[in-house]
């Protein structure tokens, strides 16, 4: 980070302490017992007093600033002070240069005839009829199924970019594990949940992986210059169809989406505003990974938006909507509710708003300020947040203290089935936070994650490598090397083949000659699984015996608070705390730790999975 | 200690004996609500092909008369509805027309919350669902109502209900040792300390407990030879429930990650996802009929919008105003209902005028169907019913 940014910072610190020195009440809050600083202080963002500072302040900083941390890491945030561990976190003040994570690395598998890629499978087909030709590759002249090859290579890219996407993804969450620049990881994920783009459909990890390292870059800086930059990504373009937004005919999908769910919230605009804003952003386009301005689609009128009349383009809509008070008020709350909690008042969201804007839209300073706040360490944001998934893996592998990310459990398998597979979110308005995290069922998914991690699967299946989704591509498989023809291998199975009784999707599926669709699916898969670099699979190598040991510990009840205050950010009640006591005590044989120093690991590995199953583990 | 949660209430005696009351009197009527999430386009659905206008504003994307499921001499079904042409033909299937409210909001996501509270142009802190469970049982018993999915819906969100959220049935289960998950059901309920979060996850937790095991057991219990088709949609889920014995009067899916939403190169894709949608609620429909609960449930459809009336230039729709529900199932009276909408006299914007509140059609499950009474509390205002279940 640079000095300018810095400087801001302790200009910004020194203007709230100097606001703080001349009230009254300051001056009474710091003859309060320390406790009490903590007790009060809910949406008061005035600085907390450095003599507050503890360890348990530290604990949360790291988890809300980061994915948590070892009992070692948090001491030494915590001997920094709460300005110099501010600084430590958000402007990686004493973090060494050549602490550089590792870049991505590209299996190969993206071939030039790919790009750009057809909208649909009926699309390529189409345009193999009609040109000869499609994705690079010629249509047969002759023989069965001509245009079979154009759709195998469909397929291929279809399984390649999405199975490297997860790579990207396992990528991604290896740097959240092991950074010493945790924030910069947070940030960009908090901006992928706002500007949310899904592979699914933007269908090219190299537009996918450009995208991440756009927030890992440029996440902590100027917003507006990062929401000029994410109207240029060629993931956002192409995933909100703003590629084809052309004069005469605008497409409004980005101009929609950009007022209500990137800056302003809805209620702010007309429908008017979002027609006029789409002709600005015509002609906005991109080329492979690049983007591109096509002045010819270009719509060069007169436009009036949100009260502004001119030949706007693009860029005159984005700072006409950085001016507007709504714009403030909406991205500093957003950043509010990932960060400190879900619920804020209005007077909060204003007061977050003005700061925002005083500070020129600098992302990094504005969350000083929060994890500065006496408001950020008051009872009312302090472990009142649920963890998202990848939040809760990654702190849980960070918390164990592990530099690399295992391989078993499958990190992108057990995020989603959490609810939170990245790169992939659910629809453009990104992952619903807070309670939508846990339902029943994913209350139980998130202990079962602990468990594959404490005593891993051994009948784990590398999804990365065998379809274990695709029962029809496994099914078309095995028929295929029984001899059977491409027509009948790749009939629906186990399906009632009865006129009446055969669903309308089962009679259209291979319906057309010059191709087979089932067989390209499944021959795609194939193709990809040859150049995709697999996913390494090692799973979790723990070491809780020597943890346990390392802390001096003799009794079960001791293990449990330890275990429970390295772990949790609220304390145990005394029942919960004694019940898993006595569920260690019945494994270890024994209520002396010293005494089963030779077969502590298991005892202990059952101990955490119920520790870590409990509803108290979800919130942080 | 757990404030609004579930438990506190529902082990007063009273509350118990009128749910069982109200058991007792409407036989145990269920409810299935289907979403198709990212704006269904009516206008390709139910297709208009007696009206020239359909053709005019769709030069491209409009379905030729040849080619759709035809209902009657005005209206045609997408091709890929042959679920729902079978439905229509055994007079199980009621067509809503012009369903909407005032003054539409073409955001998915206001427009949906609008929907799932049943509160246009505001919102509500509960679901429409949610508060329908609350007022069928103001006990909270557990198990009232389900909402298969991998996060709760705003829909069944519930002051005094607890709703049982989960995916896959074989997934919904704690995996522990024996005395891991002795230990684990063993503890004591702490106090939540203030912190409403913890409060609300000592609540699911308890949900996940009294939901998991009947929810399992009805699953591996469940076999069907009727063909729901390629995705079934999660409904496969819903009748093992049903057919479980599960005490659940409330079911709620989706047809999810925004599908519908068909703004480029929508002829094939909207034909696809239609195919599967109907060929999903035909196959529950058949099969609820064939487990002998036919007559106690019925299937309600919508979507958070239709799409606008003109194609657009890629060969899609853009997010539009009023659309169509369907009501299915055995107990419904078959046909046309509603008004449907001027192809020629359209809202600014070119879209389709709504001509029924949807919180009629919501009425027409809470008082037609559940037979409740309470939908003027539901729905905070008085819907009149159609008479689909009349």
């Amino acid at each position: 980070m640079d000095g300018r940014v810095s400087d801001r910072f302790a200009s910004v610190i020194a203007a709230f302490g100097l606001t703080v020195a001349g009230l009254t009440v300051a001056g009474l809050t710091v003859a309060l017992p320390a406790w009490a600083n903590g007790a009060a202080g809910a949406g008061d963002l005035t600085p907390l007093p450095a003599a507050a500072w503890h360890e348990g302040h530290a604990a949360h900083l790291l988890e809300r600033a980061g994915f948590g941390g070892t009992p070692e890491e948090v001491e030494r945030l915590a001997a920094l002070g709460l300005e110099g561990a501010v600084r430590r976190l958000v402007y990686f003040d004493g973090v060494p240069d050549e602490a550089v994570m590792p870049e991505f690395d590209h299996s190969g598998v993206f071939d030039p005839g790919l790009d750009p890629f057809p909208p649909s499978r009926p699309a390529t087909t189409e345009a193999a009829k009609a040109n000869g030709e499609a994705l690079g590759i010629k249509v047969k002249p002759g023989g069965n199924r001509p245009i079979q090859p154009v759709v195998n290579a469909f397929f291929y890219w279809l399984r390649a970019s999405r199975l490297e996407t997860d790579r990207v993804a396992q990528w991604w969450a290896g740097r959240m594990l092991a950074t010493p620049r945790p924030l910069r990881e947070k940030a960009a994920l908090f901006w992928h949940g706002h500007f949310a783009t899904n592979e699914d459909k933007v269908r090219d990890y190299r537009k996918m992986l450009r995208q991440v390292e756009l927030f890992q870059e440029h996440g902590l800086g100027d917003f507006h210059a990062l929401l000029v930059a994410v109207a240029k990504d060629p993931a956002m373009l192409a995933f909100l169809d703003a590629g084809i937004n052309v004069k005469g005919s605008p497409n409004e999908n980005f101009a929609r989406e950009i007022m209500e769910l990137f800056t302003m919230g809805p209620g702010n605009y007309t429908e008017t505003d979002i027609r006029e804003g789409a002709r600005a952003f015509t002609g906005w386009n991109f080329r492979g990974t690049e983007f591109a301005f096509n002045a010819e689609d270009h719509d060069e009128g007169e436009k009036s938006f949100l009260g502004r009349t001119g030949a706007l383009d693009g860029e005159d809509v984005i700072a006409v909507i950085m001016e507007q008070d709504a714009t403030a008020r909406f991205v500093a709350a957003r950043l509010y509710r990932y960060f400190v909690r879900d619920e804020l008042d209005p007077g909060l969201a204003d007061a977050l708003g003005t700061r925002l804007r005083e500070l020129d839209f600098e992302i990094a300073p504005f969350l000083a300020m929060l994890f500065s706040s006496r408001d950020f360490y008051s009872p009312a944001s302090v472990a009142t947040r649920i963890k998202g998934p990848v939040e809760l893996v990654v702190s849980t592998y960070r918390k164990l203290g592990l530099a690399e990310l295992p391989g078993v459990p499958d990190f992108n398998v057990v995020t989603g089935v959490l609810g939170q597979h990245l790169l992939h979110p659910p629809t453009v308005a990104g992952w619903s936070h807070g309670r939508s995290w846990v339902t029943p069922g994913l209350l139980f998914e998130r202990g079962n994650f602990v468990l594959d991690v404490v005593f891993p699967d051994i009948a784990f299946v590398p999804p990365d490598r065998y379809p274990a989704y695709g029962q029809q591509i496994l099914a078309v498989h095995e028929r295929l090397r029984s001899g059977m023809d491409i027509t009948a291998a790749t009939m629906p199975a186990g399906v009632d083949t009865g006129e009446d009784a055969m669903a309308a999707s089962n009679l259209l599926a291979d319906r057309d000659e010059a191709f087979n669709t089932r067989y390209g699916s499944y021959r795609g898969w194939q193709m990809a699984i040859e150049r995709v670099k697999p996913i390494p699979r090692h799973t979790a190598r723990l070491d809780l015996a020597g943890m346990v040991r390392g802390a001096g510990l003799a009794t079960p009840r001791e293990v449990v608070d330890y275990l429970a205050g390295r772990f949790l950010s609220v304390p145990l009640d005394e029942g919960t705390a004694a019940g898993l006591a006595d569920l260690l005590s019945g494994e270890l044989g024994t209520d002396d730790v010293e005494t089963a120093a030779t077969w502590l690991e298991d005892p202990l590995r059952v101990l955490l999975h119920a520790l870590l199953s409990l509803p108290e583990y979800q919130l942080g | 200690m757990q404030g609004i949660g579930v438990g506190g209430l529902a082990a007063l005696a009273p509350s118990w004996l009128h749910a069982a009351d109200t058991l007792a009197r409407d036989d145990g009527r269920i409810l299935v609500v289907f979403e198709l999430s990212g704006g269904n386009d009516g206008l390709n659905t139910v297709v208009p092909h007696g009206d020239d206008a359909y053709y005019r504003h769709r030069p491209t994307i409009g379905i030729r008369r040849e080619d759709l499921l035809a209902l009657d001499d005005h209206y045609g079904f997408n091709p890929g509805m042959l679920g729902f042409e079978r439905l229509w033909r055994s007079g199980d299937l009621a067509i809503v027309h012009g369903c909407g409210y005032d003054n539409p909001s073409y955001s998915h996501f206001t427009s949906m919350a609008y929907w799932h509270t049943g509160v246009p142009n505001g919102g509500d802190e509960f679901g429409w669902v949610g508060r329908l469970a609350d007022a069928l049982d103001p006990g909270g018993a557990p198990n009232f109502l389900i909402n298969v999915a991998s996060s709760q819906s705003l829909a069944v969100k519930s002051r005094l209900h607890a709703p049982v959220v989960f995916d896959d049935p074989e997934r919904f289960r704690r995996k522990a040792f024996a005395s891991t998950r002795a230990a684990i059901d063993g503890l004591p309920e702490p106090g939540d300390g203030g912190n409403a979060a913890r409060a609300y996850l000592r609540d699911v937790a308890r949900s996940a407990r009294e939901g998991a095991k009947l929810v399992r057991a009805a699953w591996s219990r469940y076999r069907s030879p009727v063909d729901y088709g390629i995705a079934p949609l999660d409904l496969q889920k819903v009748a093992a429930c049903i057919d479980g014995g599960l005490p659940t009067r409330l079911y709620y899916v989706s047809f999810r990650n925004n599908s519908f939403d068909t703004h480029v190169q929508q002829p094939a894709l909207h034909q696809r996802l239609l195919s599967y949608a109907c060929d999903a609620i035909h196959g529950f429909v058949r099969d609820m009929e064939r487990l002998g609960h036919g007559d106690r449930v019925a299937v309600m459809v919508f979507s958070e919008f239709g799409r606008r009336v003109p194609e657009n230039s890629n060969l899609g729709t853009d997010h539009g105003a009023a659309n169509l529900m369907f009501l299915a199932g055995k107990p419904v009276r078959g046909g046309h209902y509603g008004v449907a909408p001027s192809l020629t006299d359209l809202e600014e914007g070119d879209n389709l005028r709504a001509s029924v509140d949807f919180r009629r059609v919501y009425a027409t499950a809470i008082d037609g169907w559940l037979r409740s009474g309470r939908a003027e509390t539901v729905l905070k205002g008085r819907f009149e019913p159609l008479p689909v279940f009349s």
